[in-house]
C-alpha cells in the first residue's frame, strides 16, 4: 500500500531524517516510533504532500483521496457545528449538504456522539472532539489511515477507550494504518510491525520489530501476551541505547 | 456615575464649580432637551450619522478588499503594507483639512475622513487575520481534499470575519471620530459643526450636551455592534 524509499527530510541544511526505508503492506497496522525530533511527523507530512522531501521516493497504491490523516490536534473548524465538521470532507468532494450531513450523523452515532451534531467544538470535551475528528476522517472511508500521535492529549482511560474503538474499526474494515507515536505500549498493543527511529538530526531506521500478537486485539489483554514484555524491553533498548533499568514492571 | 453627577450638580449649585466652565448636569440636560424639542438637532444628527455610517461602510469594504488582496498577493502586500503602516502611525485626523481642500466642506470630506480611519484599522485586522490563521486548520482542510477556493471559504473568510467583527466596535468609534472631526474642521452642519459653534461662543453647556449626545449614540452603536458580533460569532459564545 505504501512504500518509502531513501526518504530524507529536513527544514534546513542538515536533514532531520535521512535515508528512511519503510513499507506498510495493505491491511497492516504499522507504527513508526521514535524520540522527539526524529522526523516521524515529517514522514506522514511527506506522504500527504504537506511537505516535500529533500530526497527519496514515496510510492502509494492509493490515490490522495483515499488517504485519511488524523492529526495530533483536533483541528476542527471552530465556526462549524460538529455535524458540519464531520460532513466537511464529503462536501469538499462534491456531496450535497443534506446527504453529507445525514452521513455525518450516522458516523457520530457510531462513535457515541448521537445528538451532538448541533453543538460547536468548544462545547465538547477533549475526548469528544477527538471522536469528531475521527468521524471526520472515517466518513471519507479512507483505505490508508495516517495517524500522528492522535491521542497524545487525552487522559489514559479516554485514550485507551478511543484507541480500542478505532482499532476495532480498523480490523473490521481491514484498513491500512501508519501510526506515529512515542508511546511504546501503544505501539506494541496496536501494531503488526514497529519501526524505530534514532534521535535526530540525521535520524535513521534503528530497528524493526514484528508483533506476534494475533488479531482481533484487545489493548489491555495484549499487555499480558508473553511477547509484550520482551518487545517492550527491545523497544526501550532501541530508543535509549541502554538496557531497561527496571525489569519488574514488565 | 449617578453619584458623580449628583456631586457635580451639588458643587455647581454651591458655587464651588464655576457654571461658566462646568455648568451643572441639569443645565446640560435642559440644553439637550431644547435641542430636541425645537427640532434644531435633527439635521445635524442626520449629517453626522450619514457621514459616519457611509464612512464606516466604505471603510469596511475597502479595508477588507485591500487586506485580502495584500494577504493573498505578496506583490500587493509589498506595495500596500508600508503605506498602511505609515497611515497607521500618524494621527489620521490631521488629513481632515486636506480632504476639505480636495472635496469641499460638505458630506464627501467627512465620509473620506471616516473612511480612511476605518479602512486602515480593518486592513490590519484582515491582513493580520489571514496571516495569523491557524495553519492546523489550513492543513486539515488540505488533507480533506480542499483547494484554494475551499480554504478561502472554510478557513480564511470565517477566521477573518471573527477578526473584523471583533474590531467593529473600534471601527464604529473611528467612523464617528472621522465624521465629527471633519465637521469640526469645516462644515455647515453636523454635531462637529455644532461643537465648533459651541466652542466659538464659549457655550460650555452646549459643548457638554453635544459630547453627551455623541457618547450616547456611539455607545448605542457599540451595543448594536456587540449584538451583531454575538450573533455572527455564536460559535464563540456557545
Amino acid at each position: 500500500m505504501l512504500r518509502v524509499r531513501g526518504l530524507t527530510v529536513g527544514y534546513g541544511a542538515e536533514p532531520v531524517l535521512e535515508g528512511l526505508d519503510l513499507e506498510v503492506p495493505a491491511g497492516k497496522f504499522v507504527t513508526l516510533l521514535g524520540p522527539s525530533g526524529s522526523g516521524k511527523t515529517s514522514v506522514l507530512r511527506c506522504v500527504t504532500g504537506l511537505l516535500q522531501p529533500q530526497r527519496g521516493a514515496i510510492e502509494l497504491d492509493v490515490g490522495a483521496s483515499e488517504i485519511g490523516f488524523l492529526f495530533q490536534d483536533d483541528a476542527l473548524l471552530p465556526w462549524r457545528t460538529v455535524r458540519q465538521n464531520v460532513a466537511l470532507g464529503l462536501r469538499i468532494r462534491g456531496a450535497a449538504r443534506a446527504p453529507a450531513e445525514q452521513a455525518a450523523e450516522r458516523w457520530l452515532a457510531l462513535l457515541g456522539l448521537e445528538g451532538f451534531g448541533a453543538r460547536y467544538p468548544r462545547q465538547l470535551s477533549g475526548g469528544q472532539r477527538k471522536r469528531v475528528a475521527i468521524a471526520q476522517v472515517l466518513a471519507l472511508e479512507p483505505k490508508l489511515l495516517l495517524m500522528d500521535e492522535p491521542f497524545a492529549s487525552l487522559d489514559a482511560i479516554v485514550r485507551t477507550r478511543i484507541t480500542q474503538e478505532l482499532l476495532r474499526w480498523v480490523e473490521r474494515n481491514n484498513l491500512t494504518v501508519l501510526l506515529v507515536t512515542h508511546d511504546l505500549e501503544e505501539a506494541i498493543s496496536a501494531s503488526d510491525t514497529v519501526y524505530v527511529l534514532s534521535q535526530g538530526p540525521r535520524a535513521a531506521m534503528r530497528a524493526r520489530h514484528d508483533v506476534p500478537i494475533s488479531r482481533p486485539r484487545d489493548l489491555l489483554e495484549a499487555r499480558r501476551h508473553p511477547a509484550f514484555g520482551s518487545l517492550l524491553r527491545s523497544l526501550w533498548n532501541d530508543l535509549s541505547g541502554e538496557p531497561a533499568a527496571v525489569d519488574s514492571a514488565m | 456615575m449617578a453619584l458623580l453627577l449628583a456631586l457635580w450638580e451639588a458643587l455647581a449649585r454651591l458655587g464651588v464649580l464655576d457654571p461658566f466652565y462646568a455648568p451643572p448636569p441639569s443645565a446640560v440636560a435642559r440644553v439637550l432637551g431644547t435641542l430636541f424639542s425645537d427640532g434644531e438637532i435633527w439635521p445635524h444628527l442626520q449629517a453626522t450619522f450619514a457621514a459616519a455610517l457611509a464612512g464606516l461602510a466604505a471603510g469596511l469594504v475597502l479595508g477588507i478588499l485591500l487586506g485580502f488582496a495584500a494577504a493573498l498577493t505578496p506583490l500587493l502586500a509589498e506595495l500596500l503594507e508600508p503605506v498602511m503602516i505609515l497611515l497607521n502611525a500618524i494621527p489620521r485626523v490631521i488629513l481632515a483639512p486636506l480632504f476639505v481642500i480636495w472635496l469641499g466642506i460638505e458630506l464627501a470630506s467627512k465620509v473620506a475622513l471616516a473612511l480612511i480611519l476605518v479602512a486602515v484599522l480593518v486592513f490590519f485586522a484582515v491582513y493580520g487575520g489571514i496571516k495569523e490563521v491557524d495553519q492546523r486548520l489550513v492543513e486539515r482542510v488540505r488533507t480533506l481534499g480542499g483547494g484554494r477556493r475551499v480554504l478561502i471559504r472554510e478557513v480564511y473568510v470565517p477566521s477573518v470575519t471573527a477578526w473584523v467583527l471583533g474590531n467593529l466596535k473600534v471601527a464604529v468609534g473611528f467612523a464617528f471620530t472621522g465624521a465629527v472631526v471633519g465637521e469640526f474642521v469645516a462644515s455647515s452642519r453636523g454635531l462637529g459643526y455644532l461643537l465648533q459653534f459651541a466652542q466659538s461662543t464659549y457655550n460650555a453647556a452646549l459643548t457638554l450636551a453635544l459630547i453627551a449626545l455623541i457618547m450616547a449614540f456611539v455607545l448605542l452603536l457599540f451595543a448594536a455592534a456587540e449584538q451583531l458580533e454575538r450573533r455572527a460569532l455564536r460559535w464563540r459564545y456557545a
